[in-house]
């Protein structure tokens, strides 16, 4: 058994879809989510609040810093996130396209180390 | 009460990876620092990720299925791995940030989840 994250990832230029359309999306992903909880394959899942909402913790000269904004000066951000332990890629990859299908967003599937 | 990710940057392109002997502190260091966060009960989740090339993105284009090899987002940076805590508030995310930049000898990003999710 492995475990995986699959991130749900979108432009932050994308506009939101509207609240109909939302709202069925989130009855889809949470039907999905029930799914997997069924299976016995949920480790966690969440939505995250805005990229601009974060901050940025690091360590310069011996000092820890913080500052305001996401890490990533790009235009794609984490939506939010599932972590899932199954089989093998195969499973992780069949309940990613699950979730593209129900958020019509990009998934991105990646390996956690088997150490913890 | 809130959910945070605390996520760290820790593969950037260009950058040499730390050598055998920092390597070994770094585990040591986020180890002592897991245990720290288990005896004080915030911790939902932790876990190391593989390299971003280990990674495969899957969308759906025109009704088809298309899955690629490789991260989705073409940064410079990619997470390295990350923890779940559960702690009072933003002020107190952050203190376990500090401790986990040092632990990590990485950028440590701090974002609060939406109050529904759950473990």
């Amino acid at each position: 058994m492995t475990r995986y994250l699959l991130t749900v990832c979108y432009p932050d230029d994308a506009v939101q879809p509207p609240p109909d359309e939302l709202a069925q999306i989130t009855r889809d992903v949470d039907a999905i989510h029930r799914e997997l909880q069924e299976s016995g394959a949920w480790i966690f899942g969440g939505g995250l609040h805005q990229a601009d909402t974060a901050t940025v913790v690091r360590v310069r000269g011996g000092d820890v810093l913080t500052t305001d904004g996401p890490f990533a000066e790009t235009h794609e951000q984490l939506g939010g996130l599932s972590i899932i332990e199954v089989t093998d890629l195969d499973a992780a990859l069949h309940w990613a396209e699950r979730l593209a299908d129900a958020t019509t967003c990009a998934i991105e599937v990646r390996p956690f180390h088997d150490d913890r | 009460m809130a959910q945070y990710m605390l996520s760290v940057h820790a593969y950037v392109d260009g950058a040499p990876p730390p050598s055998d002997d920092e390597m070994a502190q770094i585990y040591a260091d986020v180890e002592a620092l897991n245990t720290q966060m288990a005896e004080a009960g915030v911790e939902l989740f932790g876990g190391g990720l593989l390299p971003p090339d280990q990674s495969t993105v899957v969308r759906e284009d025109n009704g088809q299925v298309v899955m690629t090899d490789g991260p989705f987002v073409e940064a410079r940076e990619h997470l390295g791995g990350f923890w779940v805590i559960k702690v009072d508030d933003h002020d107190a995310a952050l203190e376990w940030a500090s401790k986990a930049t040092r632990a990590c000898r990485a950028t440590i990003e701090v974002r609060q989840f939406e109050p529904d999710s759950e473990v």
